[in-house]
């Protein structure tokens, strides 16, 4: 099992309180989560990044206990274990394509040896998302969105880490795009090592996920 | 880390150039007062050396070595030789060499003395004055000259010369006697370099016949060789320099001559002086330096302001490295890198730019100005001072570098 989740839940300063279903991820899985706004998604992303503590409840990730790491155990979890893409903006404007793409190895060891040749394995990954090694070269300036969100879904995936969490990736995307986009995001990940969570609203891209997990209110 | 710091820099590289020229060209300022300053202390300190003590008119010690030594201002009065033999009489003064100043060469000033002033005053400590070419005068149409006086005006040993009389350049020629340089001294980077040295004996000749300022009486049609030699030796004379047999007397020596009822003298001790002239001309140092801190300050804080202001502008790429597993550290310590480059950068533009401005005007100060500082690419004090500004800077930065993790520690992801 690559993620376990127990009983969680998150008290917000303003006193609101949100509880989350529990969820059990294997290698391979895909998962959809759904929910309103204000449902609690990104709290649950957060959550599951290791980037706000956990209140209550646990998380397990890899065999890596949440409640019992560090601050800095789950930064460096996070960077050898989890792959983020977001919504949009997924890249630093400074640097190129290539250059954005080979930051995920920067904080982890972990991920830099699962890399033998990065040409290479960028190149790759590259290729099976449909972009050229021109567009590696440039700023994200000079790029469409779709191809920025397909650099930052190479950026998640160097390194094979575990999980990859996509926070709306396709809001930005026209529906052509979306299904093109989700479907080279799902077919990129390692059936054997690798399970994906995207949280979306949109319920048009329900087929393409294993599961649905509704977080809130139902759509 | 650095590699991405510099390249986020890159990014900002109008801002950042900004605040680096402002940082260099405040260190550079700081460095070049400095040195400056130091060129100018230690040509005070060595201008004099040997002299245990100045004899002159009674007034200001300031204003006698100002004159005397420095060659700056007009002497107020006179003292008479009579009163010199008297004082010399005391068993506890060792030597004396009498000075007579008043006339002047092209604006240098000329400065009448015997031969022992070449041999009794030194400088820098216990130099003794050399001579690069010729010797020291012997007859009285010979002069010495200072090796800057000799440089700028191209003489050489032989190269005639007149003498105007008083030390403007509306002076009166004594184009009626010329002298001849019989010798150059070596450079000594201080007031003697811009001086003419001509024996008391050819300074009194070239005043025979002189009454209320002008010429009355040529000595063109006079033979000089025919002058009885004690109708040359002085009346009057500017200042004595005094050497003792044993420093021990010297308070003693000095009080007797200020006591002295004969006529109005004093002696003051050239240390005690140079230290009264130096602390006037250290106050306006001082002004200098604390205008320079403070631009220093200024550009460290707008470097802080130029940091804090990017910070917004920046928290996606913080937020892209979270996501990557960066620690709030690692984003904090990004900003000092960015700032540690930025202050470090500075300070080498800063030591590159003052060996520069240096090398462009170490002939320039010397023979403008009489100061002499030294070609080097940096000293250990001026080290330690770049240091604590880079520090200064650094500790700045925390205040950025603090929020940076503060912000992340708190802050999840999010569209």
């Amino acid at each position: 099992m690559i993620l376990d989740t127990q009983e969680l839940t998150y008290h917000y300063a303003s006193g609101k309180t949100l509880s989350f279903p529990d969820l059990q991820l294997y290698a391979g899985e895909k998962i959809l989560i759904v929910g309103p706004s204000g449902s609690g998604k990104s709290t649950f992303l957060n959550l599951l990044s290791g980037v706000l503590p956990i209140q209550t409840g646990n998380i397990k990730l890899n065999a890596h206990d949440y409640a019992t790491q560090t601050r800095q155990q789950l930064d460096q979890l996070r960077a050898d274990c989890i792959g983020i893409i977001f919504q949009s903006l997924n890249l630093i404007p400074y640097l190129t394509g290539f250059e954005n793409a080979a930051l995920s190895l920067q904080f982890s060891k972990e991920r830099r040896a699962q890399v033998t040749d990065i040409n290479t394995s960028i190149g790759q990954l590259a290729e099976g998302l449909g972009l050229t090694s021109d567009i590696l070269a440039k700023q994200p300036k000079a790029m469409s969105i779709g191809q920025q969100q397909r650099i930052a879904v190479i950026r998640a995936m160097l390194g094979k880490p575990a999980l990859i969490l996509a926070d709306e990736p396709t809001s930005a995307l026209d529906p052509i795009a979306t299904e093109q986009f989700m479907t080279e995001l799902t077919q990129s990940i390692d059936p054997t090592e690798q399970a994906v969570i995207v949280v979306s609203h949109n319920p048009a891209l329900i087929p393409l996920f294993d599961r649905v997990v509704q977080i809130g209110e139902s759509i | 880390m650095i590699s991405l710091a510099l390249a986020s820099m890159r990014a900002r590289l109008f801002p950042i150039i900004l605040v680096i020229l402002a940082l260099t060209s405040s260190m550079a300022l700081l460095l070049a007062v400095d040195r400056i300053k130091v060129a100018t202390q230690n040509g005070f300190n060595q201008s004099l050396s040997g002299v245990d003590l100045v004899l002159g008119p009674r007034g200001s010690g300031i204003e006698l070595m100002l004159y005397t030594v420095f060659h700056l201002g007009k002497p107020t009065n006179n003292i008479t030789t009579e009163t010199l033999k008297d004082i010399t009489q005391n068993p506890k003064i060792d030597w004396a060499v009498p000075v007579a100043l008043g006339d002047s060469h092209r604006g240098y000033r000329v400065v009448s003395t015997t031969h022992e002033y070449f041999e009794r005053i030194k400088f820098a400590g216990d130099q003794p004055l050399q001579f690069r070419d010729g010797v020291a005068f012997r007859e009285l149409n010979q002069v010495v000259i200072g090796s800057a006086v000799a440089d700028a005006l191209g003489y050489t040993v032989g190269t005639p010369m007149f003498v105007t009389h008083g030390s403007g350049s509306l002076g009166e020629l004594h184009d009626d006697f010329a002298f001849n340089v019989s010798g150059i001294l070596a450079p000594t980077g201080t007031p003697t370099d811009q001086a003419i040295f001509v024996s008391l004996e050819g300074y009194e000749l070239i005043h025979l016949g002189w009454t209320n300022g002008s010429q009355a009486i040529s000595l063109k049609n006079i033979d000089v060789q025919q002058i009885p030699k004690e109708r040359l030796y002085p009346k009057t004379i500017t200042a004595a320099y005094l050497g003792l047999s044993s420093k021990l007397g010297l308070f003693q020596v000095a009080r007797s001559i200020n006591e002295y009822s004969e006529e109005a003298v004093s002696a003051i001790i050239p240390g005690v002086a140079l230290a009264e002239l130096w602390s006037i001309v250290g106050s306006v140092d001082s002004v200098f330096k604390l205008l320079n801190w403070l631009i220093i300050g200024i550009s460290i804080i707008a470097m802080m302001t130029m940091t804090m202001t990017a910070l917004e502008s920046r928290t996606r790429e913080m937020t892209i490295l979270r996501a990557l597993g960066a620690t709030p550290l690692h984003l904090s310590s990004m900003i000092l890198t960015e700032i540690a480059l930025i202050s470090g950068f500075s300070v080498l533009l800063a030591i590159g730019l003052v060996r520069v401005l240096t090398w462009v005007s170490v002939d320039l100060l010397s023979e403008w100005a009489g100061i002499r500082i030294e070609l080097i690419w940096i000293t250990t004090n001026e080290l330690l001072i770049l240091g604590l500004i880079v520090l200064a800077g650094l500790i700045a930065s925390l205040i950025p570098a603090g929020m940076v993790y503060k912000r992340s520690l708190h802050r999840g992801f999010s569209n």
